[in-house]
């Protein structure tokens, strides 16, 4: 799947990625979600949990951004200034969130922290693919969670989350929709990157399926691990459209979220 | 006498391609510096290195050179960004380019604009003053960065004069081309 070589790399449960961004002392980096301290319901210590983890996957979209102009310095320009405005919005997304985080009384490293988009995404040795899984996939998912937390947050009593997380949701289209309008045009140039493209999401489901907890196995906070099909959140359309998906796309989402039984028979495969 | 339009080009692609090394620079700098709040400001700067590298680069075309257009400097200041962006630790990263290189940079800056006609040349001296009103904002962002995160202090005082006097070795660090190579690029 990937060039790196052997310092850039490291074996998670059988499957070469790319080795963790540098972090801070204060953060224990842990391998996947499973992983993860994930509390139920919107108790404080959820709440600062569920921030401090959405700080630490922004930390990993500069990240991965910025690595994409270090590895692809001959990228088309236009290309490389939306990748470098990216840099840009992810950082104000981390500030507001680590601001938010301090004022619920949370810290840095008070939770463990998964850098597996990073280390997912920096295994792939092309733009198109690095694009079609961050910008295209863990992205667009962020539409889709992103469409619903705001309630839930305000259900909570708290205005102010519910803001910040309307706000990334916007510049997040944004992110999509250049991935998707960049790699429609770099397969129109080049059929090959369909393959490139495949290959990434069939790796990404490999190592989903790698790191995914075995059936009945309990979260470090004791919670059952529900299966990944019952985690779909919502499909966003509305933001899903203004991040330039196709009504077919949006159909395939729907499909795969157990909405096919009430969409349209045209629209069934 | 003041520059001429290939020499004014010839310019603005140097300065251009300083701006993308120095956005590249960051980039490369972000996985691998360990502080949360180091790689927020280097995101933030990574996206105003790359407009002001696109602003010279749109310029260049109006120079009669290609849109976007690099001119690699001379080699002895390539090799000093080189070394710069091999810099390891974090407290050196923030204080070599907030406090040297950005700082140097307006220096060339100015005497880029001492030596240009301001009238013939006002594109890119507007260009030239909204980058140096950035540089002003960039820094006062790391003096912020640095007030509140005191172990980003420089142990070694002497290294940023170091790196300064370094920079400031090759006075003038444009590889100016004939006039046939020009009008080929």
């Amino acid at each position: 799947m990937s060039g790196l070589r052997p310092e850039e790399s490291k074996q998670v449960k059988g499957m070469t990625l790319r080795r963790d961004p540098l972090r801070e002392e204060c953060f224990q980096v842990v391998s996947s979600d499973a992983e993860m301290h994930e509390w139920p319901g919107m108790t404080e210590i959820s709440k600062r949990e569920r921030l401090h983890r959405h700080m630490n996957n922004e930390t990993g979209a500069i990240e991965i951004a910025a690595q994409c102009l270090v590895d692809f310095p001959d990228g088309p320009w236009e290309l490389r200034m939306q990748l470098a405005r990216q840099c840009w919005d992810e950082s104000r997304h981390v500030a507001s969130l680590y601001r938010r985080l301090r004022e619920i009384g949370g810290r840095k490293g008070e939770f463990p922290i998964s850098n597996f988009e990073w280390s997912v995404t920096c295994s792939l040795d092309s733009l198109a693919a690095r694009l079609a899984l961050q910008n295209r996939t863990f992205e667009a998912g962020e539409l889709d969670l992103l469409g619903q937390l705001p309630a839930k947050w305000r259900e909570a009593g708290d205005e102010k989350t519910a803001e910040v997380l309307e706000s990334i949701l916007s510049d997040e289209i944004t992110h999509v929709r250049f991935a998707n309008q960049w790699l429609k045009r770099m397969v129109q140039e080049d059929r090959r990157v369909l393959l490139k493209i495949a290959m990434a999401v069939r790796f990404l489901s490999a190592v989903t399926a790698a790191v995914a907890p075995k059936e009945g196995e309990l979260s470090p906070t004791g919670q059952v691990f529900t299966q990944v099909k019952d985690r779909i959140p919502q499909v966003n359309i509305e933001d899903r459209r203004h991040a330039e998906f196709s009504d077919s796309e949006i159909d395939e989402f729907l499909r795969q979220s157990g909405f096919q039984s009430i969409m349209p028979a045209g629209a069934q495969g | 006498m003041s520059l001429s339009v290939q020499k004014r080009a010839e310019n603005v692609g140097t300065f251009r391609f300083i701006h993308v090394f120095l956005m590249e620079t960051l980039a490369r700098w972000v996985p691998n510096t360990p502080e949360m709040e180091v790689k927020v400001i280097f995101g933030r700067h990574i996206w105003d290195l790359a407009q002001q590298a696109d602003a010279l680069g749109h310029r260049t075309y109006e120079l009669r050179a290609p849109l976007q257009f690099s001119l690699s400097p001379k080699d002895e200041y390539v090799k000093f960004l080189e070394d710069f962006r091999s810099t390891v630790t974090t407290q050196q990263r923030i204080h070599g380019f907030y406090d040297v290189i950005l700082p140097r940079l307006a220096s060339r800056y100015q005497a880029y604009l001492d030596s240009t006609d301001r009238l013939l040349d006002e594109p890119t001296a507007r260009i030239i003053d909204r980058i140096l009103g950035d540089f002003s904002r960039m820094r006062d962002e790391s003096k912020e960065l640095k007030n509140e995160l005191p172990k980003l202090r420089l142990d070694d005082k002497e290294w940023p004069a170091q790196l300064a006097n370094r920079e400031a070795a090759e006075a003038s660090i444009v590889a100016h081309r004939p006039v046939a190579a020009a009008a080929q690029a």
